[in-house]
């Protein structure tokens, strides 16, 4: 251990932030003669206040890892022998620029499809690219997380609550949230109140690191949520514990609503949710006479497919008839800022004509999330708000409905895939198909910082700028009101450089030049908040100076502004939206897409009930398993099963056992805990073996324990509202993998 | 589970027990200058005890993180370990010397005073090295095996058995005292039942256990992986069988009793040493080790190129 | 005179690791190397009946160091303000320490042939005026460092105040300066 002198001459502080996760968690950085020296958590950084989480502390193994992509790659040899020439950034724009003419040429704008991965990306500049070029067909996996939740709730009431207002709050429901894994200054803060009297309830199937702080733990069976949801409504208004004011002035449909839950009683989802009835009502009761109080948004709603909507409207319904929204303490409808330019404003979405809005795949089939509800959603908020919510995230193409398309040609070709900042294989659902298509599709280019599976796969390679290296604006998908600014600590390493540059670069090439006028992402950024009045000259001099603007908080706004933004500028209970396009105006019970109830014969063979993808430390989704020192810490998936069940199918703890489902099985180490309950299966995710051989077929082992394997895209197990699929409440079985069968695995 | 907190390990084992042999012998050889009319044991066997020590403090030194730098150990001799190696060294000098004493090309061959000194030097230090080990081990409260006073008595016990051992087999290669088997069969068998007597007595405390730990730590003698290696290879070989074949009045029986002791002690010891590195584990560690990579798996091994 | 001690409160502890992950970083331990680990205890119950605890460990800094005073070299020392220290030029892993410590807070190190350990931190951090690396990344606040004797500091306040609190193998009479809210 060597003492640095860090006040030695020349050394600059630069206020960057962590970029392996959205909370994206302030950091000083020293740096000498364009190198870092040292870097630490920001203590001044009111998300993390000086701390870092594991992936935090490898900022500088990341940042120089051997694996890294640092030159624009191209594939020499055929798709993922492995083989490259290392090309200027220039050349491979040029060439890439050139083959997307050509297929415009021939297939039309819309077969150029994109896929991203978390919000980690200037995705303002990805759609501007897109709107530009003429495709509606750019992705993430938006439908997984928080969109279809932000997207029902602002057709309910005209805006998401997803700031909530904790520091007055004294309850909170972590609804298939575990912040103790995933949000850990939440789950810091929630500690802290805690202490002081907040109650916290967790719905989830697991008994996870929240779940063992919180004062009451709602173990439901995976993807029941839904009857819980109408059988706490059903307890809050029949037993009296609505806030009838509110309901009766600000809501329109409660009456409908009380009749439309009568028979959702807790007796009725007690065999459903698999649980005690007396705990269903304690729930209710606790969150709607703990007031004010707060229901967190958890990713598990966003991740049940079919009946993931209606439980997004029910949960939505709950903070209604409880009078939550808005108040001091509650679920505040913060609106998009008023104040600097949002994302959608940099997207440049009028320039998308009508006739390719239309061509937006899988916007025929799940409307909310696509084109036709967007426009409706946007009309509303732009109204109401003055502004519209990011189009890139809200409206996307149906990321399965693409991949089906690369696939068969239906219902028109697409020829091209840009991927940024994701691994699609390990990410997407169903990845045996997603690998298929990635395999399929005739140009497939990636920006990434390592040469994942799908990056192996493709033609071009880009090597992508990350933690430290880029300029950050952390604005909750473009959606928030607030701005938190992160300047770049050191300009990129070799040849690596931002998103930004990637689509700006790609853009001019096809010349979209006079649309792209920012020598760089701080000009960009810049542009977006020169006008809010600070006085600066630059965005670096913003980050220096002031780097948050939060405005001043604003409660009630529904009174001062005459109402929510919706058609009827009231809380709508009953939505005329989801009615408009063809939804229930009220949330009716779906069962999970897989149950031993409506599939008695599929339950005889996949007798188990399957729950995929919470997050697990060190990682975050499906990266970061080359770095050493967090891998060290975790180094084999597990999946988890009650004792009494392994028992059952003869499995004991550390054997490693086959997961499968219908569409597939994969591998993971047995972990024996009560923390599950008995017949209930849970999978980690993201997993993939960069340590393996990375060439095709091997590919890194990207489908071995992979759950994506596992879950289901198909179009009638899908969310007909949003369109989200189903990576929980499916079934199926477990056995032991023979020891002939476990070679490669270790 | 990963072991990487690195234990003391067979290379200890085997140096206690040569120690121990050795620092017997030296005892005896010094006994024997006082309390036999020449004073005289056995030459070959002095010499044998201060090379058994010097085998041991040798192994010891390839034990260490750094051999060379093995003279640190004799900086602090108030500590146990440090005062154990300056009383290893003063008796391997002490032992050759005397072992010289009887050999005519020294001129201080015959010099009765210069022998009792050394004698009485081998008395102190060989009891020492001799007994100091099982102190080492006993002071350790961490290691609910070795806590208390048992095991010095057990090392003292197979030390002197091992020890007179050690004279019956090198008797074969030299002028040995009519003691070494007249007498020191029937010691020697004396020893083997106090040996018996001392491990069982030692097993039974522990697993009535003072605490919970102790007796956790020693189910592994009882029935686990030690119960055969302890109970075939300590008590039965190294210690019942000997203990009859001491009594029997032939040479060659005698020899193969010596060294079944000896067998069982390097037994014992490596058994004993072993059982230290159960610690008392802290709420939830071994969970937590069990899980951590061993340190030859692909993704620790993996070497990536910065080639791209 | 000052006797550091931390205080570390279970209550809040997630086994993030980011303690472990600081620690190994910022003091550039070998890959198999931990100074403090977090371990698990539970779920413990029948389903749904549960509790569960995290455990971060690391040297305890005892008051009465059973690694100091079988140190045969020197190198194990106790400053006056409690950090127990190894300076590795006297060390030669004879190994005495690991075995006299109660809380695996000792490790071998095969490539330098000396024993490593937990120092809080001193040179980069405690006597620059800073706390612990693990102290410094913990977002929840469960790792609290400082000075026991000054009756201002926060270990203090907890120490004294905390009715539900406890020390690892307290029998042992180590006097270990590491105490656990729970």
């Amino acid at each position: 251990m060597n003492t640095l002198d860090l006040n030695q001459e020349g050394v600059e502080i630069k206020k960057s932030v962590c970029f392996f996760c959205h909370q994206n968690c302030g950091c000083n950085v020293y740096v000498k003669d364009g190198e870092i020296i040292h870097f630490e958590g920001d203590p001044e950084y009111m998300v993390n206040s000086g701390a870092l989480c594991p992936r935090g502390n490898v900022n500088l193994i990341h940042l120089d890892h051997e694996a890294r992509v640092n030159f624009p790659l191209k594939r020499k040899g055929p798709r993922g022998a492995g083989e490259w020439e290392r090309i200027t950034w220039e050349q491979a724009i040029e060439e890439v620029g050139a083959k997307l003419e050509e297929i415009r040429k021939d297939f039309g704008a819309e077969a150029v499809a994109t896929a991203g991965g978390t919000s980690r990306t200037d995705d303002w500049a990805r759609r501007r690219f897109m709107n530009l070029f003429g495709s509606p067909n750019g992705f993430h996996n938006a439908h997984l997380c928080w969109i279809p939740t932000f997207m029902v709730e602002t057709a309910i009431y005209g805006w998401c609550p997803f700031e909530i207002d904790l520091g007055m709050s004294k309850c909170i429901v972590l609804w298939g949230q575990n912040p103790g894994a995933s949000t850990f200054p939440e789950m810091s803060a929630l500690s802290a109140l805690k202490e002081k009297g907040l109650k916290i309830i967790v719905i989830d199937p697991r008994y996870t690191e929240s779940a063992a702080k919180a004062d009451l733990w709602i173990p439901l069976l995976p993807a029941s949520d839904l009857a819980l949801a109408l059988a706490w409504i059903n307890v809050i208004i029949y037993e009296g514990y609505a806030d009838y004011d509110f309901a009766y002035e600000h809501c329109v449909g409660f009456d409908e609503l009380t009749e439309h839950v009568e028979e959702y009683t807790p007796e009725w989802a007690a065999p459903l949710t698999g649980l005690n009835p007396e705990l269903i009502r304690e729930g209710a009761i606790m969150y709607a006479t703990n007031k004010p109080g707060n229901i967190q948004w958890g990713v598990a709603v966003d991740q049940m497919g079919k009946p993931s909507g209606a439980t997004m409207h029910a949960r939505a319904i709950l903070r209604a008839i409880t009078g939550n929204l808005d108040c001091p303490g509650g679920d505040l409808l913060t609106g998009p800022s008023q104040e600097f330019i949002t994302d959608e404003e940099m997207e440049l979405n009028d320039a998308l004509s009508e006739e390719q809005r239309a061509k937006q795949l899988g916007s025929d089939k799940f409307k909310l999330l696509t084109w036709p509800g967007y426009s409706r959603i946007a009309e509303l908020t732009k109204n109401y708000w003055g502004k519209a919510p990011t189009a890139e995230w809200m409206c996307e193409a149906h990321p399965p409905t693409v991949y089906n398309a690369i696939l068969t040609g239906e219902p028109y070709p697409v020829k091209a895939l840009l991927v940024s900042a994701t691994n699609p294989v390990n990410s997407y659902g169903e990845s045996e198909k997603v690998l298929e298509a990635l395999k399929e599709v005739d140009f497939l280019v990636t920006c990434d910082y390592w040469l994942t599976p799908t990056a192996m796969l493709s033609d071009y390679v880009f090597p992508i700028a990350g933690s430290f290296e880029r300029p950050t604006i952390t604005s909750t998908y473009g959606c928030s009101d607030f701005l938190m600014c992160s300047q770049r600590a050191i300009q990129p390493m070799y040849e690596r450089r931002t998103d930004f540059e990637f689509w700006r670069d790609l853009g001019v090439s096809l010349g979209q030049k006079e649309n792209w006028k920012w020598d760089t992402l701080e000009d960009a950024y810049f542009e977006r908040i020169k006008d809010l009045g600070y006085g600066v000259d630059s965005y670096d001099e913003f980050v220096e100076l002031y780097r948050f603007h939060f405005p001043e908080r604003q409660y009630y706004k529904y009174l001062e502004r005459g109402g929510f933004a919706t058609p009827s500028g009231k809380v709508e209970i009953y939505s005329s939206v989801l009615e408009e396009l063809g939804y229930p105006p009220l949330p009716e019970y779906i069962p999970p897409v897989e149950n031993a109830i409506d599939h008695p014969e599929l339950a005889k063979e996949y007798p188990l009930t399957l729950t995929t993808g919470a997050g697990i430390n060190p990682f975050h989704h499906s990266e970061h398993f080359q770095i050493k020192e967090l891998r060290f810490i975790r180094h084999e998936p597990y999946m988890e099963i009650n004792p009494e069940t392994a028992a059952e199918y003869g499995i004991k703890n550390e054997d490693w056992v086959w997961i499968e489902t219908k569409r597939g099985r994969i591998k993971q180490k047995a972990k024996l805990t009560e923390g599950i309950g008995p017949g209930v299966i849970y999978t980690e995710r993201g997993w993939w073996y960069p340590e393996r051989d990375m060439r095709d077929p091997e590919l890194g082992g990207c489908l071995e324990s992979n759950t994506n394997v596992l879950t289901s895209v198909a179009d009638e197990n899908c969310d007909p509202i949003t369109g989200t699929w189903a990576n929980r409440g499916l079934l199926c079985k477990v056995y032991k993998v023979e020891n002939s069968e476990v070679k490669g695995v270790e | 589970m990963s072991q990487k907190h690195g234990t003391w390990d067979w290379m200890l084992a085997v140096d206690f027990f040569f120690s121990g042999m050795g620092a017997a012998m030296l005892l005896f050889a010094g006994i024997a200058e006082f309390v036999l009319e020449n004073g005289y044991l056995s030459t070959i066997g002095i010499f044998a005890g201060a090379i058994f020590i010097m085998i041991g403090s040798g192994i010891l030194i390839f034990e260490l993180g750094r051999p060379f730098q093995s003279w640190r150990v004799f900086m602090k001799p108030t500590t146990l370990m440090s005062f154990g190696a300056w009383n290893m060294t003063i008796a391997i000098g002490a032992g050759i010397l005397l072992g010289t004493t009887w050999i005519n090309l020294f001129p201080w061959f015959g010099i009765i005073w210069i022998r009792k000194i050394l004698a009485l030097v081998c008395i102190i230090t060989g009891f020492i090295v001799a007994a100091y080990p099982g102190l080492l081990l006993a002071m350790n409260k961490a290691r609910p095996f070795w806590t208390g006073s048992g095991m010095v008595v057990i090392f003292f016990v197979s030390s002197l058995l091992t020890g007179l051992a050690g004279y019956m087999v090198c008797g074969l290669f030299g002028d040995a005292s009519p003691v070494i088997y007249g007498i020191f069969p029937y010691v020697a068998a004396g020893l083997c039942f106090l040996q018996l007597v001392v491990w069982i007595s030692y097993i039974l405390s522990k697993t009535s256990g003072i605490s919970d730990r102790e007796a956790i730590t020693t189910e592994r003698w009882i029935k686990g992986n030690y119960a055969a290696p302890f109970k075939i290879g300590v008590l039965l070989i190294g210690t019942v069988v000997p203990f009859i074949l001491f009594v029997v009045p032939n040479l060659i029986v005698v020899v193969i009793a010596s060294l079944l002791t000896i067998l069982g002690g390097l037994i014992m010891r490596n058994l004993v040493i072993y059982a230290g590195q159960d610690r008392t584990w802290l709420p939830g560690e071994i969970e937590y080790r069990s899980k951590l990579p061993h340190g030859d798996e692909a993704f620790l091994q993996k070497v990536w190129t910065k080639k791209i | 005179m000052a006797r550091y001690v931390m205080v570390i409160d279970t209550r809040k502890c997630i086994a993030c690791h980011a303690c472990t992950v600081a620690c190994r970083v910022n003091n550039e331990l070998p890959i198999d190397m931990i100074y403090n680990p977090v371990t698990t205890v539970g779920p413990e119950g029948k389903f749904p009946h549960l509790r569960m605890l995290h455990i971060p460990l690391l040297c305890m800094h005892c008051g009465n160091a059973p690694c100091v005073s079988v140190c045969p070299t020197g190198a194990s020392i106790q400053r006056n303000d409690g950090i127990v220290w190894i300076d590795e030029k006297k060390c030669v892993s004879c190994k005495a320490c690991i075995m006299a410590c109660p809380y695996g807070a000792r490790i071998s190190n095969d490539q330098t042939g000396t024993v490593q350990k937990c120092d809080f931190c001193k040179d980069e951090r405690v006597d620059q005026g800073f706390v612990p690396y693990c102290v410094q990344t913990c977002h929840q606040n469960a790792r609290i460092f400082g000075d026991i004797e000054d009756t201002e500091s926060e270990v203090f306040r907890l120490i004294n105040t905390s009715k539900t609190k406890g020390r690892l193998l307290e029998d042992l009479g180590t006097e270990p300066g590491v105490y656990y809210l729970y």
